[in-house]
């Protein structure tokens, strides 16, 4: 009994690691920017399909290019790294393309939300176009990972290897990027263009700077949480991101829109609630993340850790 | 305070404050306007006069203290129904509907006109039509007095910065207000323009029985229209009263005339 | 080319890209109208299916299917609308993805409402095609005609001021939230009524109906038609329904085309097809 439970908690807790990265990634550019990057989505499938492509895998009989493949097998780590550092310059691309041009009109703030949606709408598919609508499981063998053993007995409690994995690289960089925030000098420069952006140009920061490192680090984000989840549980077809970055919008939300902490307590929140469904109710499952996001919305449109926003006139 | 047993003052501020994060905005002001007054409000950058002008229009409300409004405290009211009680506002940086014509932008502020019925709307009645077309005889009227008929078909956008400065008190005054909050209403004007719209503001007033408070950068311009003044300096009333009292306040001088000189 | 079936469908794509208009003209991202849509043909698809199997339908039935999806549509865009439309624009965006998703989920979960393969053998009002053109035409036209004079109203004016500036309408005295809310509710009656027809007309009704494609697809429909008239997302839902079909090669690139379409029309031609020069030329004049 104690057993399940933990087993459940650290499911829980492996696929809330995911949703903060996602959270994260709206967060960062939510700060600094004000609006929301509905392509993250997008983003976090095609951090999957690197990741797949790069630890060696085929392109299916579905796709444009049936059997093709890099001619490389990469170790899972550097994958990995390389997929998010990948997602992180095509979030560049969208800011230049869905962003970048809107703001320099001073156009609604509205209009990039359209946008941004228009860049994950057209990377999704051309994702489907060149990979096919198939499912793809990675080549375990090939990732480096063969010599870990398939499930590890914590508290006698038996977890598969590469959730663990998942929360920890998760926590990782999670935590990371917090420090980085918090410390280092683009960090504070990020974190004064979000307080305030005219006062922030003053002191000399270079604020379209900062917009495309959170681009970059956003993106990088999304890919890393496509990686991780391609790795422990699958890619189901391009479309696997979106579900990702919707409920991603709902951890938003439920930590507090632009609240760093925020996205990460959210996101564990949610991860955990969604891991306590009991089974005979999974179809619901999808459902409780946006069940959630509209109780917040009434009740505490805040989140749990953000400020209020004001208006500035 | 007046000792006589005179109806309360249109506007009265009790201690009013207001912090943003750490940053004392405003503290602790009090004062009045009295009807039928033009009150002017000076005071450096970052006085906290368009704050306090966001705390008389309901768009941010106090931290501390209360407004009174004919006798009444507003707290927690909205923007909409600061306007509703009879108070109207322009905003210093311009928030004129740009995608609208002239005269729709005082169109649209004319909403709480009668406007021949839904249904009549529905069916585009003659009684429809009618009442529409005295309403924009109204906005055209409007227009006119503010020196803006001969542009009523131009989209807003399109103005010219004094004449956008003079849409935006067209818009406001067909909410039919009491009191009329001005914002830098002189901001970008040239001398002469702002000669005229002294003249046209104090027009305005007696037209349309209205009081008036002005923040103003120009201090000759409201030494020369206002009867009462108050001194914002960080937030706080470093003084009040009549445009010579204030010109003679060794406060004022200090903080205000004889620093920005 | 064009036969009576996919002019039916691209009618019904002129009203979706309607009901997407709808709160944008006040300003608002809705991304809700597959959710109505995939409300009211579920609820059509439902009723019409009880009792014994039947072929065809009244045409009093399915107006009475309409006024009740109206009914429940409106309702539910209340319940949604009116936590969320206090807030900042951001969040109606958010909310509304998150109730296509809560719609889809239910539809396809619900003990009645046939799972993932849906509900079939819905019966017809019209034994052709045609039957569903003119009714689809007229409410098309109907909607023509409310769109025409609430453009002329102190509701279409107090909706393009919240559009310029929110904030500036509150302060002349707009109730800001109560006009969202008509915007959004108009804007659910009308994909709800809309999914009863074609509920009706595609004889089959299932989840992926009001799914979040939808929305794209929609929403191209008035960035492409322009954003600025009405008739900007009729005209966008009527050729963008229509080309697809015409051009079938184009196939798997319809959804990239479309995707295109809202991620480059609001940069290179933020006004879309029909701008308002564009109206003051064909002589309508803007009072």
């Amino acid at each position: 009994m104690i057993d399940t439970l933990l087993q459940t908690l650290l499911n829980g807790a492996a696929s809330g690691g995911v949703y903060a990265l996602v959270a994260l990634g709206y967060t960062l550019i939510f700060s600094v920017l004000g609006v929301i990057n509905f392509a993250q989505g997008a983003l976090f499938s095609l951090g999957g399909y690197l990741t797949y492509l790069l630890l060696g895998g085929k392109i299916g009989v579905n796709g444009a290019l049936p059997g093709w493949g890099l001619p490389i097998e990469l170790p899972f780590w550097l994958a990995l790294l390389l997929a998010a550092l990948g997602s992180g310059a095509v979030g560049l691309l969208v800011e230049r393309i869905a962003f970048a041009p809107l703001r320099r009109r001073g156009a609604e703030p509205l209009l990039s939300l359209i946008t941004s949606l228009g860049a994950g709408v057209v990377l999704v598919n051309l994702l489907q176009l060149l990979m096919g609508a198939e499912g793809y499981a990675f080549p375990q063998a090939a990732a480096g990972l063969a010599h870990l053993p398939e499930s590890l007995l914590l508290g006698g409690a038996r977890i598969r290897t590469i959730q663990v994995l998942l929360l920890v690289i998760s926590a990782l960089a999670v935590a990371s990027l917090s420090l980085w925030l918090e410390r280092s000098r683009s960090g504070k420069a990020m974190r004064a263009v979000a307080e305030d952006p005219t006062t922030a140009t003053l002191l000399g920061i270079n604020s379209v700077a900062v917009v495309r490192l959170a681009f970059l680090l956003s993106g990088m984000l999304a890919g890393l949480g496509g990686g991780l989840i391609g790795m422990s549980v699958s890619l189901a077809g391009p479309y696997f991101g979106i579900s990702y970055g919707l409920k991603g919008l709902a951890v938003l939300v439920l930590g507090g829109l632009g609240s760093v902490p925020g996205a990460i307590v959210g996101g564990l929140v949610m991860g955990l609630a969604e891991a306590l469904i009991p089974s005979e109710a999974s179809g619901w499952r999808d459902a409780l993340a946006f069940a959630i996001l509209f109780a917040v919305l009434v009740l505490r449109p805040s989140g749990l850790l953000g400020r209020r926003q004001l208006e500035k006139v | 305070m007046s000792g006589q047993a005179s109806a309360a003052p249109l506007l009265e501020l009790r201690q009013i404050s207001r912090q943003f994060g750490g940053l004392q905005a405003l503290s602790e002001v009090s004062f009045q306007v009295e009807q039928g007054e033009i009150f002017g409000l000076i005071g450096p950058n970052g006085a906290g006069k368009t704050t306090l002008f966001n705390l008389l229009s309901g768009v941010t409300p106090a931290s501390n203290g209360t407004i009174h409004w004919r006798g009444q405290a507003m707290q927690g009211l909205s923007p909409d129904r600061h306007n509703r009680l009879g108070i109207a506002r322009t905003f210093q940086n311009l928030r004129l509907f740009t995608g609208l014509s002239v005269l729709e932008n005082v169109l649209v502020a004319l909403h709480r006109q009668p406007q021949g019925g839904k249904l009549d709307a529905l069916l585009n009645s003659s009684r429809f039509r009618r009442r529409q077309s005295e309403l924009r005889e109204r906005a055209l009227q409007l227009l006119e007095e503010l020196g803006l008929a001969d542009q009523a078909h131009r989209q807003a956008s399109g103005l010219a910065y004094g004449d956008r400065r003079r849409l935006e008190i067209a818009r406001a005054l067909a909410t039919a207000p009491a009191l009329l909050l001005l914002d830098e209403p002189a901001a970008g004007m040239n001398p002469r323009e702002k000669e005229q719209l002294c003249e046209l503001l104090a027009q305005l007033r007696q037209r349309h029985q209205l009081t008036l408070v002005v923040i103003e950068h120009h201090v000759p311009l409201l030494m020369q229209l206002c009867q009462r003044l108050a001194v914002l300096d960080f937030g706080r009333l470093i003084a009040l009263g009549t445009p010579e009292q204030i010109q003679r306040d060794p406060r004022v001088i200090e903080a205000y005339l004889g620093g920005s000189r | 080319m064009i036969d009576n079936g996919l002019l039916v469908q691209m009618i019904l794509g002129a009203l979706l890209g309607l009901s997407v208009y709808l709160p944008m003209a006040a300003g608002q991202l809705s991304l809700a109208t597959p959710a109505f849509y995939a409300v009211g043909g579920t609820l059509a698809a439902l009723l019409s299916t009880q009792g014994n199997a039947q072929s065809a339908i009244s045409l009093w039935a399915v107006l009475g299917e309409m006024l009740l999806a109206g009914c429940l549509t409106a309702g539910l865009a209340l319940l949604v609308g009116l936590p969320v439309l206090r807030l900042r624009g951001i969040y109606l965006a958010i909310a509304t993805i998150a109730l296509v998703e809560i719609v889809r989920v239910a539809i396809l979960n619900l003990p009645f409402t046939g799972g993932a393969a849906g509900i079939f053998g819905i019966p017809q009002p019209f034994q052709k095609p045609f039957g569903y053109v003119l009714f689809s035409g007229a409410l098309l036209a109907v909607c023509g005609w409310l769109f025409q004079r609430l453009e002329a109203s102190r509701l279409g004016r107090s909706m393009a001021a919240i559009r310029d500036d929110e904030l500036a309408s509150r302060c002349m005295g707009i109730h800001t939230t109560r006009v969202k809310l008509t915007a959004f509710l108009a804007s659910a009656v009308l994909a709800g009524i809309t999914g009863v027809i074609a509920a009706h007309y595609l004889n089959t009704w299932n989840a992926r109906q009001g799914s979040f494609d939808v929305a794209i697809t929609t929403l191209a429909f008035v960035i492409l038609g322009g954003s600025r008239s009405w008739l900007g997302p009729v005209i966008g839902g009527l050729l963008l329904t229509a080309l697809p079909e015409l051009l079938r090669p184009v196939g798997d690139l319809r959804l990239v085309l479309f995707g295109l379409v809202i991620l480059l029309g609001p940069v290179f031609f933020p006004q879309g097809l029909i701008t308002p020069a564009l109206l003051e030329r064909l002589g309508r004049w803007k009072p």
